[in-house]
């Protein structure tokens, strides 16, 4: 290279590292990174051979945790889309990726799919690692194998995340099929359903501490989410494979926590009257089974969930959605008494005065109730805006709701009036209205 | 054939004459000096074929219904190369039916086969949204009559994530733009399979806006989706429409890289017009000052808006802009309780704002609006009475395509140059048969410019990864990628060159700027949420300009002071104000010689040579000046970081023996250099299709040449190091000057070798500006303003001229 084309390429911004690298270290052997070799030894892992090349393959086999039999109500709760097939756990295959960034698009990798079954009464992993780029079609090729053996795909946050990246990647590929799944449960959303309010993050680790109890594994020393596409650039580029197997094992128990979760929703779902949990978990099962259409048994739960006693906001919101329920069946008196539990300047606190008014309104044939809880709901809102406790778009949301409400009301009520008056052959109706009072 | 005065709408024609009159009697000699020129340009009649056979009935039956029944002269010619698959580039002026040029044979297309898939991409978004208009009515008529309605979607930033997957599928017509196509459907294109395989149609509209920086930009986005076009084995044609430019066929050849048909049989009819060329009126004829060309530009647009013509005032900066909004909107309160008759449109005010006038132009609620060029694209706001040009815009196409605003469909309109006294404005107003006859402009684009091409390069790898066989420009890709993996960004497997970062290269790269980084501008006074407040943005180049410390920046016709400048997380903070002066800032530069490209002897002696180059400037202060007299009221001194370039450049030697051969003393002799550096920039940005922004000057001495001989390239020895300061010019004698017209952009954008194949017109034109201006001792308009340049300026700067042109 000319000392003035090195001088010119040397100023440009575009060829500035993002952050400072060593020089790669080439391969001698062959075309495979310097460290491949010893990757391989330190993991136990063998080459296997596919139509498309080779690539790694890593097996374990772990003894829990099992899972239990899935019944047809648990499925359709869920996944309410699946086939009945779907209920076989045989036929289920976790999956979890390691990617080389979090962007999405076609220029990120999945450089390891790891997978899971159950097998002899416990868990087979199975991890496809890409030694390098060129390995990526032999992995890809392997994985539909597994996925024609095992028809439905378990994952955790798979159907925003790792599936739609693997479907990209065959895409890429314009010769290698993806096998369809005859379904897909992901439990990300079942998750947060269950264990957002109780603890707060549903990430996996988070999860796995919280929701499962106590597992015989201790993720100590377990490699940040962050650091990996890092860990496989620098191995690509000839880096030692230390963190890398930190990679995989941060995967095999990402698969294992993904059983466990599956294991302890399912048996969750499969006897929901029967949980014992505490209560934020029952609150978050009434939740699920409300969402899923099943509101008796989430009626039931709702109430142990508040007979177990729930923090004052989850109080709040679980005592709206029963109201709601309760309406939905006409029960008014419960629905009634639930709302005048929860009056005030919260969200569901207004919301709760609105759906009193409305009841008012409508079905006591009360307006002037109706018109003095809109007047206390706008007071309420008032305090809760000059608390700073309501953002501002949701402050001028709820005070033009209330304020055509009360309108519309007044309107009634001054109407109504006017109809006594005449019939009352002029005497002012107005003040029976105060002397309620 | 043409319409006579008789039967014009009385009351157009009749505003006009007045308000000319009213103009006309600011030149109270009656010397012609103000209104130097006034033409006719007579209504044009149309030239029509019949629709051809090949349309689809539904169609035809469709555009039946909107009153075409025949195809003007140019949209036949394009339709026919469409059809035989061939790239075309429409060139016709606003308001002849561009729209129907490439909607007419892909909706053809997609009616005989729905798999066909287009992709048509505007400049902004703003365009997109007009056009879905026109299909959307289209595909109305379609549905009602005997023809299956197609998909016609825009994709752009707005578009709600849960309306995409449908676009992606049932799209036969997405409207984007080249930085939604850049961030958002290139790097995702396995999600528009459907699209990429059935791709036939790419239409590419107001063409000519893709020059410079944007346009090397664009043509290295459409090296990418070419690219993932062939990997879904689809070759799509090239639809494009252009203002009228001098090298639409060219710039459209190297922006596609392909073979590119010229349909510019324009067989359009438009209705007539006034073209006036207005000089503000002399106030000091020795010194050859003329009244505030902005003020004039207020004045001239009050005589129109005060008889009750919609007009359209264009200015050059956002600062003019905003000037004369201030002006015209102090002229024009609002009524009691109504909207602000006048207001301003440029880019930085939000989308809301800007669709509001729009919408407020095409009603007439909006009487006057003040805009730079973000109304000269084909934004649907009506017909206006008037336009003026706050200044001449740079080139011969864009004062055309500005002008156009004026009567875009039918009746009189007039449109007004108000020259400033700047070279040019001057050159054009006073040579009124130059302007009417010239042809208009080249654009210019580089594609091959390193730091642009390296950053689609990385946008390419994340695609789809790089082989060393393709082509991606002319450049030594292999050479390319190796730098690339050095650098941590690219990996070789298997023969391809991978993507190897977490981060989305296209997010960090902006195709309007070489570089992305952008100056955000923050309210510190509380707002309403009680929080500072971003109210705009403005890019590297401009920052240091714009909003410096103590600068006054202008937004929406108010006034901020800029308290401190952030340089390292680029932000400039500012409190509102009420002054009644602007700033303008100082700047020093140095060039260095980096690499010669070429080397010619000229007539002088002297050498007309393009190359490399490194340029070292800094804003070292800045003036203020004081509203309407423009009177230099204080200046301060700044510290700002010294801002290095790597570019290129077109040069001019004057070798010794010219030099010595003038008889000027050394100082006249300098002062003759620095007034003929500033009347070549004004010749060259007009040769040129820029803004005289794109384009830097710098006198400095000549690199010695290693053994003596002139062609061998140069070293750079610090001696060469040079300056434009004017101070510098008495402190020491040139030897052998060099005359640097440098491109003001990283890696340069393609000025400097168009100007050194045209350097003998160049020259030739510059000559003739000077000869032709009325001052005295130099001024703004030729070699400079006087004050600024030493005795016998002009007379120096024609002497090296007259060596140089012999």
């Amino acid at each position: 290279m000319s000392e003035l084309l090195s001088n010119r390429l040397s100023r440009l911004s575009a060829l500035r590292p993002v952050r400072p690298i060593e020089a790669a270290r080439q391969s001698v052997s062959n075309d495979l990174p310097a460290s491949a070799g010893l990757l391989e030894e330190m993991l136990g892992a063998t080459t296997q051979q596919t139509a498309y090349g080779e690539h790694l393959l890593i097996r374990q086999w772990h003894s829990e945790p099992a899972l239990p039999a899935v019944s047809p109500a648990a499925l359709a709760l869920l996944a309410p889309d699946a086939p009945p097939q779907a209920a076989d756990p045989e036929q289920w295959l976790f999956l979890d990726t390691e990617t080389t960034g979090l962007a999405g698009g076609t220029g990120t990798y999945a450089f390891l799919v790891g997978l899971a079954w159950v097998d002899a009464g416990g868990l087979q992993v199975e991890q496809l690692f890409m030694r390098d780029y060129s390995e990526e079609h032999a992995v890809l090729t392997a994985l539909a194998e597994r996925m024609s053996e095992r028809r439905v795909l378990v994952t955790f946050n798979g159907r925003c995340f790792d599936w739609p990246l693997l479907e990209t990647r065959y895409r890429m590929t314009r010769r290698i099929a993806a096998q369809t799944p005859i379904a897909h449960l992901d439990l990300l959303h079942p998750s947060r359903q269950l264990w957002r309010l109780k603890l707060g993050s549903v990430r996996l680790a988070e999860l796995e501490r919280g929701a499962l109890g106590r597992l015989d594994w201790d993720r100590s020393g377990d490699i940040p989410g962050a650091l990996i596409p890092q860990a496989y650039f620098e191995y690509l580029r000839g880096g030692a494979p230390g963190p890398l197997v930190q990679v995989l094992r941060h995967n095999r128990w990402d698969l294992r926590g993904l059983a466990a979760l599956a294991a302890r929703v399912l048996a969750l779902l499969s006897a929901p009257e029967e949980a014992d949990g505490d209560a934020l978990e029952l609150y978050g099962l009434s939740r699920l089974l409300h969402r899923r259409g099943q509101t008796a048994p989430a009626r039931r739960l709702y109430e142990r969930a508040l007979e177990a006693g729930l923090p004052a906001e989850a109080d709040r919101a679980a005592r709206r959605e029963l109201a709601a329920l309760a309406k939905r069946e006409r029960d008014y008196d419960r629905a009634t008494s639930l709302w005048a539990e929860i009056l005030g300047g919260t969200r569901d606190g207004l919301d709760a005065y609105e759906q009193l008014a409305i009841y008012y309104e409508h079905h006591a044939r009360a307006p002037q109730r109706a018109e003095e809880l809109l007047g206390e709901a706008l007071e309420a809102l008032r305090r809760a805006w000059q608390e700073g406790s309501l953002e501002p778009a949701r402050y001028r949301r709820m005070r033009a709701r209330l304020q055509h409400r009360l309108e519309r009301v007044s309107a009634r009520t001054a109407r109504s009036r006017r109809k006594l008056f005449d019939l009352h052959g002029g005497v002012p109706i107005g003040e029976a209205g105060n002397s309620k009072k | 054939m043409y319409e006579s005065l008789a039967v014009r709408p009385a009351g157009t024609i009749e505003a006009v004459r007045e308000a000319l009159e009213q103009l006309a009697a600011r030149d109270p000699a009656g010397r012609g000096e103000v209104i130097t020129d006034v033409r006719h340009i007579p209504a044009r009649v149309a030239q029509c074929v019949p629709m051809p056979e090949w349309v689809h009935p539904g169609l035809a039956a469709a555009y039946g219904a909107k009153g075409i029944t025949q195809l003007y002269t140019h949209q036949a010619t394009a339709a026919e190369c469409v059809r035989e698959g061939r790239n075309v580039v429409v060139v016709t002026p606003t308001a002849s039916g561009k729209t129907l040029c490439y909607n007419l044979p892909v909706i053809n297309a997609v009616l005989e086969n729905p798999d066909t898939r287009a992709l048509y991409l505007f400049p902004t978004k703003a365009l997109a949204q007009d056009q879905l208009a026109e299909l959307y009515d289209l595909n109305k008529r379609l549905d009602q009559g005997n023809g299956q309605p197609f998909g016609v979607f825009t994709y752009d930033g707005d578009t709600p994530a849960d309306a995409r997957r449908a676009i992606r599928e049932r799209g036969h017509i997405v409207l984007t733009n080249p930085d939604m196509l850049h961030t958002g459907i290139l790097p995702h294109h396995t999600k528009w399979t459907r699209l990429f395989e059935n791709l036939r149609y790419i239409v590419l509209d107001e063409l000519h806006t893709y020059r410079g920086v944007f346009g090397s930009h664009l043509a290295n986005v459409l090296r990418r989706l070419r690219r993932i076009a062939r990997f879904y084995g689809s070759d799509p044609v090239f639809l494009c429409s252009s203002a009228t430019i001098a090298n639409p066929g060219e710039l459209a050849e190297r922006l596609i890289e392909s073979k590119v048909e010229v349909a510019d049989n324009n067989g359009s009819p438009a209705a007539e017009k006034f073209f006036v060329l207005y000089n503000p009126p002399v106030v000091n004829r020795f010194l050859g000052i003329r009244r505030s060309y902005i003020g004039e530009a207020t004045r001239v647009a009050d005589e129109f808006l005060r008889r009750g013509m919609q007009t359209m005032v264009f200015a050059n900066s956002r600062l003019n802009t905003e000037l004369l909004l201030t002006y015209l909107q102090r002229a024009y309160p609002p009524a009691v309780g109504k909207a602000e008759p006048v207001r301003g449109y440029r880019g930085g005010y939000l989308p809301g704002e800007r669709r509001e006038i729009e919408r407020g132009l095409r009603d007439g609620a909006i009487r006057g609006v003040v805009t730079t060029n973000a109304l000269e694209l084909g934004i649907d706001v009506g017909s206006l009475d008037a336009v003026i040009l706050a200044g001449y815009p740079g080139t011969i196409a864009s004062t055309w395509q500005r002008a156009g605003r004026a009567g875009r469909r039918t009746g009189s309109s007039c449109a007004v140059l108000v020259a400033s006294s700047s070279p040019l404005d001057q050159f054009i107003v006073r040579n009124p048969d130059y302007f009417f006859s010239s042809p208009p402009e080249s654009a210019y684009i580089q594609p091959d410019n390193l730091e642009i091409l390296l950053n689609h390069l990385k946008c390419a790898a994340f695609e789809l990864p790089l082989s060393p066989q393709e082509n991606f420009g002319a450049v030594d890709l292999p050479l390319l990628c190796e730098q690339l993996a050095q650098a941590g960004y690219l990996h070789r497997s298997g023969g391809h060159w991978h993507w190897t970062q977490e981060a989305y290269p296209a997010d960090t790269v902006s195709l309007r700027s070489v570089t992305s980084d952008n100056f955000i501008i923050i309210d510190t006074t509380a707002g309403d949420e009680g929080a500072p407040e971003v109210i705009g943005e403005v890019d590297f180049t401009s920052a240091l300009t714009t909003v410096h410390p103590k600068a006054i920046y202008l937004h929406q016709g108010l006034q901020y002071h800029v308290d401190r400048l952030d340089f390292d997380q680029r932000k400039a903070y500012v409190t509102p104000v009420d002054v009644d002066y602007y700033t303008d800032a100082i700047r020093y530069t140095q060039v260095r010689v980096l690499e010669v490209a070429a080397d010619e002897p000229a007539p002088g002696p002297a050498r007309s040579c393009h190359g490399d180059v490194l340029v070292r400037s800094q804003v070292v202060g800045f003036k203020k000046i004081k509203f309407f007299t423009n009177e230099n009221i204080g200046a301060g001194q700044l510290e700002l970081p010294e801002n290095e370039m790597h570019t290129t450049s077109f040069w001019i030697t004057l070798e010794r023996a010219l030099v010595e051969s003038l008889p000027f003393s050394i100082s006249e002799r300098q002062s003759g250099m620095f007034g003929l550096l500033h009347a070549l920039e004004s010749m060259a940005t007009l040769l040129l299709m820029c803004d005289r922004r794109d384009i830097g000057t710098a006198i400095g001495e000549r690199p010695p040449a290693p053994d003596g001989a002139a062609a061998a390239p140069a070293s750079p020895p610090e001696a060469e190091i040079s300056s434009t300061a004017v101070d510098e010019k008495t402190v020491k004698e040139f030897y052998e000057p060099n005359l640097y017209l440098y491109d003001a952009y990283p890696g340069g954008i393609g000025f400097s070798e168009p100007l050194h194949r045209a350097h003998r017109l160049l020259l030739q034109r510059t000559r003739e500006l000077i000869e032709s201006c009325t001052c005295k001792q130099g001024c703004p308009s030729c070699v400079g303003p006087a004050g600024d340049t030493g005795e016998h300026t002009t007379q120096a700067a024609l002497a090296i001229l007259e060596k140089l042109c012999a």
